[in-house]
Order: structure tokens, then sequence, then C-alpha cells
């Protein structure tokens, strides 16, 4: 039991800070060498028309796929290096998230608390945003080795939405 | 994330991702990022609350449009504890449905 005089700080749900602190820290000493820390930062590039003429993309590492489409490897230990395309048109109903390294519980009631499809169609219909690309891009955060990620998934990744859904802006989301 | 933010805003499109983790998205140096203080999973607030979903995706708009300095993090200081209140009743709603 820990005495009143030496209780440790607010809850972090009431007090507005990170829910768990030194997250960073505890997952890569649960998975060595997982986590990464880059030294520069990357040159900001400026949006080059107004929101409401720009195509928007949203990627996210929540591994939410189409329900027809092939499910990611969740149990493999190293992780799973590919990615999924979900059409930008998807509602909650054709989707699914199989994945066991976060809590998605809420996410299956409502995908948008993690994957906000619906409502970004909804800023695309009030013109808040120009339009959605075609595919937005699913993956799994979980893998054991950030190398060979960045050369395979990000770059893969980073291309279709620069050269082939020809993103103005992209937003995303981990999970 | 923060290395397919990052590979994105290096090939000339701007980027911005939202965060429940500062220290790890601080430690890649994502370009640009808002956080929310609430758990993994819910980075968008809670279900079938549509107006704090739209919240941070407005939040997230707004960093694309005014951040100065790469690499900045700006707090969206919602507190968990106030989403978690309000979706309650919404997410019984919801259920019915």
């Amino acid at each position: 039991m820990t005495a009143a005089g030496s209780l440790p700080g607010p809850d972090p749900r009431e007090a507005g800070t990170q829910l768990r602190p030194g997250l960073w820290h505890t997952i890569n000493s649960r998975y060595p060498g997982s986590m990464i820390t880059k030294p520069d930062f990357v040159p900001l590039v400026a949006l080059r028309k107004p929101l409401s003429e720009c195509r928007v993309t949203f990627v996210s590492s929540c591994g939410v796929h189409l329900k027809n489409d092939a499910p990611m490897e969740v149990a493999h230990p190293f992780g799973d290096f590919t990615f999924r395309r979900v059409p930008s048109t998807a509602k909650h109903g054709d989707l699914i998230i199989h994945q066991l390294k976060y809590p998605h519980d809420d996410a299956d009631l409502d995908i948008n608390v993690i994957f906000p499809i619906e409502r970004l169609q909804e800023l695309a219909a009030e013109a808040v945003i120009g339009a959605l690309t075609p595919e937005f891009f699913s993956f799994i955060g979980y893998n054991m080795d950030p190398e060979r990620f960045e050369a395979i998934v990000a770059r893969d990744i980073a291309a279709a939405v620069v050269e082939e859904q020809r993103a103005d802006v992209a937003l995303l989301a981990p999970a | 994330m923060g290395l397919i933010q990052r590979e994105i805003e290096a090939r000339g499109v701007p980027t911005v991702s939202v965060t429940v983790a500062k220290d790890s998205t601080a430690a890649i140096k994502a370009p640009r990022a808002v956080f929310v203080p609430w758990p993994m999973g819910h980075h968008f607030g809670a279900p079938f609350h549509f107006e704090v979903q739209r919240r941070v995706l407005f939040a997230m708009l707004e960093l694309l449009q005014n951040a100065t300095q790469s690499g900045e993090i700006r707090d969206l200081p919602i507190k968990w504890a106030d989403v978690r209140r309000e979706a309650r009743i919404l997410t019984e709603q919801g259920r019915r449905l």
C-alpha cells in the first residue's frame, strides 16, 4: 500500500498528459531495436493550394482492410511487411481489423475511432477538403526490423501516395 | 508511422500525423503531429463521438496550414475522462441502432 502522503502524480486521464509515459522505452525494452530515433528533421513542404482544393490521403498502421481482402499476418515474430489498399469510399461495415497489439474493441464498434474514413468522406462532401484519393493505405505497426520496414513498406506506400494517388496532402495515424 | 510520414514529406507532399505517444513521435522527428492524451487505439476519440473525431481532423488540418518548424507537436488538450464520459451515452445509442 502506498502511504497517503506519497501517492504518485495526478491521474493522467484527468491531467491531459500522455496516458502511458515513457512508451518509447517501454516498447524498446520489450522489443529491443524496434523503436527508432532519427537525428535530423525533414524540411517542411508548404501547401501549394487551399485545403478545399487538395486531394487528401490517409495512411494508418491500424491494420484495417476490406473484409474480403487477405488478413495481415499478426502472429509472425518479425511482423508483416505488406500493406493493404482501402477504397476511400468504404464504410464501417466493409472493414475489419485483425491485430493483437493494441485494443481495437472500440474501433470494432466504430472504425472512425482509429481510421476516420467516414469523417473524411464528410469533410470532402462539405468541401472542407477538395477530394479523397481513390485509395487509403493500411499496414500493421508491429515490426521488428525498422530498416527493412523503411526500405520496403515506407517507400512503397510513399511512392503510391505521391506518384500514383497524386495526393496533395497526407494524414497519418498510428494505432 | 513516422518513417512513412518522413518519406512522404521528403517526396514533396505535406504531411501531418496524430499521436498518443509524444516521446516516440519526438524521437522519430515526424514533420508535424497533433498530440492527444488518449489511450492507444483511440487516436480519434471514442465510438460514435463524431464531434470529437472531427475536432482531431480539424486540428491536424490546421497544423498542416500553419506549422512553421519541422518536428512541431501541438497539443489538443481534451481530457480522456471527458471524451469517455460523453461517449458512453453515444455508444449506448449506437449499439441500439
